[in-house]
């Protein structure tokens, strides 16, 4: 039972805004914008939204939110086609040789779709 | 068949088409019956072992044994039957992972530990006299093996998301 105050304030310490705001570990602090062609449409299917892009020779693994919370952004599966521009911010790895980035914002002509408003 | 071409050929079966196609709270629900599984097959494994290892004495063995190994096998069951699913889904994001080496090993060991136990004089006898002291080391000793096996095995799987 002593340990129990200690649980409380860890519980609370981690659910608290300023922890949210941090960013994901693994991940570089600083947001990144990128502008791409789409070479693998958004799957709505694995633990994560996933989508690929070109950006100059180098294909990108755009990371997006869980699929539920993907789908509530707008961003729903056959949304951005192929070969459609797109503008994406997010957090880059920080893993040498992977192109990967934890996205929490996407453009796409007009649409926007915020995956992660709160990390903007 | 090497675990990367196995990997790939199950991401592209009917099976992780299939699972894909489910919507998008899909792997999120075999994820949950995926945890369920390993609780209950956990929570009954460890309490098998412990009662075996020393505790609850006061408790008949015999008693213990047939509920924990029926929910474990139920535990296992469900673990299974969601875990090929979830792996089919993004199997080839798991390709090099080194957890893979903790996780489907350990669950070898695991279960050619409870072969072992379940065939063994001392938990064949249990159900029928008291047990010898060396029986309840036999025994003893497969529940260690158990939970260091089972525990492993967990271990690798939740890390595998992590790598």
């Amino acid at each position: 039972m002593k340990l129990l105050p200690g649980f409380a304030v860890a519980a609370v310490l981690a659910a608290s805004p300023a922890f949210a705001h941090h960013g994901w570990s693994g991940q570089e602090e600083k947001l990144t914008t990128m502008t791409g062609t789409v070479v693998q449409s958004v799957s709505l299917a694995g633990p994560h939204g996933a989508m690929k892009i070109k950006v100059g020779n180098q294909v990108w693994d755009i990371t997006l939110a869980p699929p539920a919370r993907t789908s509530r952004a707008g961003l729903t599966e056959g949304k951005i086609p192929v070969g459609a521009t797109v503008t994406v911010r997010g957090n880059r790895t920080t893993e040498p040789g992977h192109h990967e980035m934890k996205t929490i914002f996407v453009k796409h002509g007009s649409d926007e779709y915020h995956v992660y408003p709160d990390r903007e | 068949m090497s675990a990367a071409l196995f990997f790939t050929w199950l991401e592209g079966s009917v099976l992780g088409q299939f699972t894909r196609s489910l919507g998008v709270w899909s792997y999120g629900t075999i994820n949950l019956v995926h945890i369920i599984g390993i609780a209950l097959l956990f929570g009954s494994i460890l309490l098998l072992d412990l009662r075996l290892l020393g505790a609850w004495r006061k408790v008949p063995l015999a008693a213990l044994s047939g509920p924990t190994t029926f929910m474990a096998r139920i535990g296992f069951a469900l673990a299974v039957s969601s875990g090929i699913p979830m792996l089919s889904v993004n199997a080839t994001d798991y390709i090099g992972n080194p957890f893979l080496l903790v996780k489907f090993p350990a669950i070898a060991l695991a279960l050619v530990n409870v072969w072992l136990v379940h065939r063994s004089q001392a938990w064949r006898a249990h159900r029928v006299r008291d047990l010898m002291p060396r029986e309840n080391r036999r025994l003893a000793i497969g529940a260690s093996l158990s939970l260091t096996f089972w525990l492993t095995a967990i271990t690798g799987g939740r890390m595998l998301g992590y790598w």
